[in-house]
């Protein structure tokens, strides 16, 4: 009695865990003298990427790519902003204010 | 037949050359540390208008447009629209403040940055003035 309880105890739990999707992770990206961190990013469906502002004035990010557009709108020194990319696909992220700026995220599924 | 050929092509080389001597002869000798072409003043409102419009083309036709209309190419985020340049009634007071304050310092678009950051002071009242002289309200 007790060993079929926990059987259908552990049974229930392997359930739970198989359907539990794969935890998305957050990928920090920072924004400094004028530029992205990196010029390439590589991100899995569902992840997400923090822009964190480590200049002294304000950055304004923003991607009109069809797979994710997206504005996050000016934050200063300090200001972080998140985007989760939901859909497959490769994205140019710029800056408004520092037409230089660009990052290449690609999205995989 | 073939002489009067070669002959027209002996005239022709020949009345080559001497246009050629006579254009060179009429120039004067190129000075490389000349300006070329004429210069705007740098303190008139022409040459001032004139590089606000390099400000404009490489700050803000992504949003405004190349038309300066409200129609660049990332309007599609924004609602309401970037504003259309070309038919503003705003004074230069007010361009001058949203342009280094940004759109929520005149309760407008959070999405238009505050470029007093970015642009210098010169930068900026060259901006107005390009906005100005495409605008056809002109207040």
């Amino acid at each position: 009695m007790k060993t079929s309880r926990l059987l259908t105890v552990a049974l229930g739990l392997a359930g739970l865990v198989a359907a539990t999707p794969a935890l998305s992770a957050e990928h920090v990206v920072s924004q400094k003298n004028k530029a992205f961190s990196i010029k390439k990013l590589t991100v899995k469906t569902g992840d997400s990427v923090k822009f964190v502002n480590d200049d002294s004035f304000a950055h304004n990010v923003f991607s009109l790519s069809p797979a994710k557009s997206f504005d996050l709108g000016s934050f200063g020194n300090g200001g972080a902003k998140s985007v989760t990319f939901d859909k497959a696909g490769k994205i140019e992220v710029e800056c408004a204010v520092h037409p230089d700026m660009r990052l290449d995220i690609e999205v995989t599924p | 037949m073939r002489p009067s050929i070669v002959g027209c092509i002996h005239a022709a080389a020949l009345a080559a050359g001497l246009l050629l001597g006579a254009a060179s002869q009429a120039q004067a000798p190129v000075d490389p540390r000349a300006p070329q072409g004429a210069l705007l003043p740098k303190d008139s409102a022409e040459a001032a208008t004139f590089r606000g419009g390099l400000v404009y083309a490489n700050y803000c036709v992504t949003c405004h447009g190349f038309n300066a209309d409200g129609n660049g190419r990332a309007a599609r985020l924004y609602n309401p629209k970037p504003a259309n340049l070309r038919t503003s009634d705003k004074n230069d007071a007010y361009y001058g403040l949203i342009i280094r304050k940004g759109g929520s310092a005149v309760a407008r678009s959070e999405f238009m940055p505050a470029w007093d950051a970015e642009l210098t002071n010169e930068q900026i009242g060259d901006l107005v003035s390009y906005l100005r002289s495409i605008n056809a309200s002109k207040p």
